[in-house]
């Protein structure tokens, strides 16, 4: 069946509904699970305890960098001009999220160096004797590893907000402009980076320490999702009908089951016996989490996109 | 009449797997529960030793029919509304065989071996592979017996209507025969236990 | 003193025992109940039954048709699953179903301290047997569930609560060929 468009919805005419594949969501994902592991590391360093020996802090760092890098790789992917993109850092605007991303991220990688090098691995203070003597000067400085906890906790929020800002500054979707997203990807950043670290942790109190905190977290997280979505629905016509689209429209049951269900309540419930020690802890319902939050992403990115100002494109 | 809920518009489709998860959550639960994610309980059916396969599915045969037959009968859900799977006869026959031989080869049937491989077990994870390739080899054989498949068409036909009688009375007779059933069981455990004692 | 450091450790292996050693199954009658009672809640909400076989005749349809479309549209097994191709085949009842199964059962496996890698067989058995046997009685019956136009849960369990005539056959007939059969293989069990 052909069906004939007219004005606005003819595809032509305003934007193709849907430009953003796979890439802007890992992205997003991808970022702010690094920025929950920075607020994680940030959080131990701080609180000193890069003196046991088996603290997360010093692989966390590593682990940040590499998924931050393949972040960064499916975003430049997604680039339309890929040989252009160092053009914003010619600039600075204070306006445009994309600048500030940019930024953020030129700040988020020396951060994550600071913190390896409070103690790198062997093998590369081996082989570099320069990382090695930077090592030892940070170490020896007076608070330095309090000052990059702070460093890393700050980088990680900032970057964490600004996953969530990059949708909501976008004003042409209505499922996105809403100021209540960077706390829902902040915040689901977190929880994904403590089911991570959790999943990885070597030391046993840390495990548990995580494990109380994820459930803290989702919980949170389940509140903002109730208040993103009252938010909606208190709106304008047009959030009304954006915010449905994941309610009781073509993403209801993704959303429900696999974000709502499977990636925070069934999780947060097992997790909170597991904490009391009712159950034993298994590893599936970190890994829940985690694929919770990155078919998060995909829904509002995808959904997002589905979502528009004028009635007509959704068929109404 | 307003149930089923879903043929009467109360909720959509995306709505229905919603549903579709909550209502697999309580079968897989209880299905758990029953010791159906262990293979060795169930083929434990075939040798006498442990009759749980009997007595849950007939359980839960006469629980539901029962249920459906009291709300159908005080006018809450209509029962022609409720999907039946039309009889054909022989393939049915035919592939009860294959499946029985295969329960008791591989040890699962579909829906246990979901179970058993949500809580670790091995051979119901392969036993899973063997199952979609088992439905591949029939997908693909499938015009070659796509005649038989089709083969003495039934339609959607219950027992009541096929040996006219009325509805009430076949659910009775089918409680009775379950009641018979499970004393039976109980009575047959028994005697394998003294055995396998005695042994 | 030692008698707090005392009750602090029997405590300690309680929570241990308790965490470790999995629980007795249900009382089968009343397993059968609850799940007669998930049977019954299908029906009244859903207006049908419940089963597993049909979410891997989506997920096999799926496959062949993003390998090989032509062949997949040409065949009336794979067309059916398929459906009009407007919506994801994916998207089906019974693939959620099957996914609730999954979660279901790790629910209860977890709560009861029962989730365990191991390969289920007869004492006498070898494992790498008892793998292969899983993997032919899984095929043959993929065959035969898709003959019958249902599995146990689909056919046996829904069919049989409905009265409905070839599903009773069925029943009647798993159960034959499950005994004609068990004396053969009694050594993957005994």
């Amino acid at each position: 069946m052909n069906e004939l468009s007219h004005t606005r919805t003819n595809h032509l005419i305003d934007p193709s509904m849907h430009v953003w594949g796979w890439e802007i969501p890992v992205y997003l994902f991808l970022g702010g699970l690094v920025a929950g592991m920075m607020i994680i590391a940030g959080y131990f360093l701080f609180m000193g305890r890069h003196k046991e020996p088996k603290c997360s802090c010093f692989y966390l760092p590593i682990i940040s960098t590499i998924v931050l890098s393949i972040g960064m790789f499916a975003l430049f992917l997604d680039l339309e001009h890929k040989l252009y993109f160092w053009r914003l850092y010619t600039t600075f605007q204070l306006k445009s999220p994309m600048s500030w991303g940019a930024w953020i991220l030129v700040l988020v990688y020396p951060a994550l160096f600071a913190n390896i090098l409070i103690r790198p691995p062997e093998i590369i203070s081996n082989k570099f004797r320069l990382i090695a003597s930077l090592s030892e000067k940070i170490n020896r400085m007076k608070n330095s590893t309090r000052l990059i906890g702070i460093l890393n906790i700050s980088l990680g929020v900032l970057l964490g907000v600004y996953t969530g800002i990059l949708l909501s500054a976008l004003g042409a979707r209505p499922l996105w402009n809403t100021s209540i997203l960077w706390m829902l990807f902040l915040i689901s950043g977190l929880s994904a980076a403590a089911a991570f670290v959790h999943l990885i942790a070597k030391d046993v109190q840390e495990r548990e320490m995580l494990a109380k905190a994820d459930n803290t977290f989702l919980t949170v997280e389940l509140i903002v999702i109730i208040l993103l979505i009252v938010g909606a629905l208190s709106s304008t016509q047009a959030h009304i009908d954006a915010i449905n689209i994941i309610l009781t429209g073509p993403f209801a049951a993704s959303f429900w089951v696999f974000v709502v269900g499977l990636g925070i309540i069934i999780p947060l419930i097992f997790q909170v016996l597991a904490v009391q020690h009712k159950i034993i802890h298994t590893p599936v319902f970190p890994i829940m989490v985690i694929v919770g939050g990155l078919i998060l992403r995909f829904i509002i990115v995808y959904a997002g996109q589905y979502s528009h100002w004028s009635h007509t494109v959704l068929g109404k | 009449m307003n149930a089923p809920l879903f043929k009467f518009d109360s909720f959509g489709n995306e709505f229905s797997l919603i549903v579709a998860v909550i209502i697999g959550i309580g079968f897989g639960f209880f299905l758990e529960r029953a010791g159906f994610g262990s293979a060795k309980k169930l083929a434990a059916q075939f040798y006498f030793r442990d009759l749980a396969v009997f007595k849950v599915m007939f359980t839960a045969i006469v629980t539901a029919m029962i249920g459906i037959f009291y709300l159908s009968w005080i006018g809450f859900v209509d029962l022609s509304l409720v999907y039946l799977t039309p009889t054909n006869l022989l393939p049915q026959v035919v592939g009860g065989l294959l499946l029985g031989i295969g329960f008791v080869i591989g040890g699962y049937c579909p829906g246990t071996s979901v179970v058993a491989s949500s809580t670790g077990k091995i051979d119901g994870v392969i036993y899973l592979v063997g199952v979609i390739f088992g439905i591949f080899v029939f997908g693909e054989f499938f015009p070659l017996i796509e005649n038989f498949y089709n083969s003495s068409d039934m339609g959607k036909v219950t027992l009541p209507q096929y040996f006219n009688l009325p509805y009430g009375l076949v659910v009775f007779a089918v409680v009775l025969m379950a009641l018979g059933g499970f004393i039976g069981a109980e009575k047959v455990e028994k005697i394998f236990a003294k055995k396998s004692l005695e042994k | 003193m030692t008698t707090i450091s005392g009750t602090l450790s029997d405590e300690k292996e309680k929570v241990k025992s308790r965490e470790h050693t999995p629980k007795p199954y249900m009382n089968p009658y009343l397993a059968g109940f609850g799940l007669g009672l998930v049977l019954l809640a299908s029906f009244v909400i859903m207006g049908r039954g419940l089963g597993a076989s049909g979410a891997f005749s989506s997920f096999i349809a799926t496959t062949v048709n993003t390998v090989a479309p032509e062949h997949a549209a040409g065949n009336h097994f794979y067309a059916e699953y398929l459906g009009d191709g407007t919506t994801n085949p994916l998207k089906d009842w019974l693939v959620f179903e099957v996914i609730g199964v999954l979660i279901g059962g790790f629910i209860s496996g977890t709560l009861a301290g029962r989730i365990k890698k191991t390969v289920e067989r007869g004492p006498a058995f070898s494992s790498k047997m008892r793998l292969l046997f899983a993997f032919g009685g899984g095929t043959l019956m993929g065959i035969g569930a898709k003959l019958a136009r249902g599995c146990t849960s689909g056919q046996a369990l829904t069919g049989g609560a409905l009265l409905n005539l070839g599903s009773w056959a069925f029943m009647m007939m798993v159960f034959a060929g499950a005994y004609m059969m068990a004396y053969f293989v009694r050594r993957q069990w005994l």
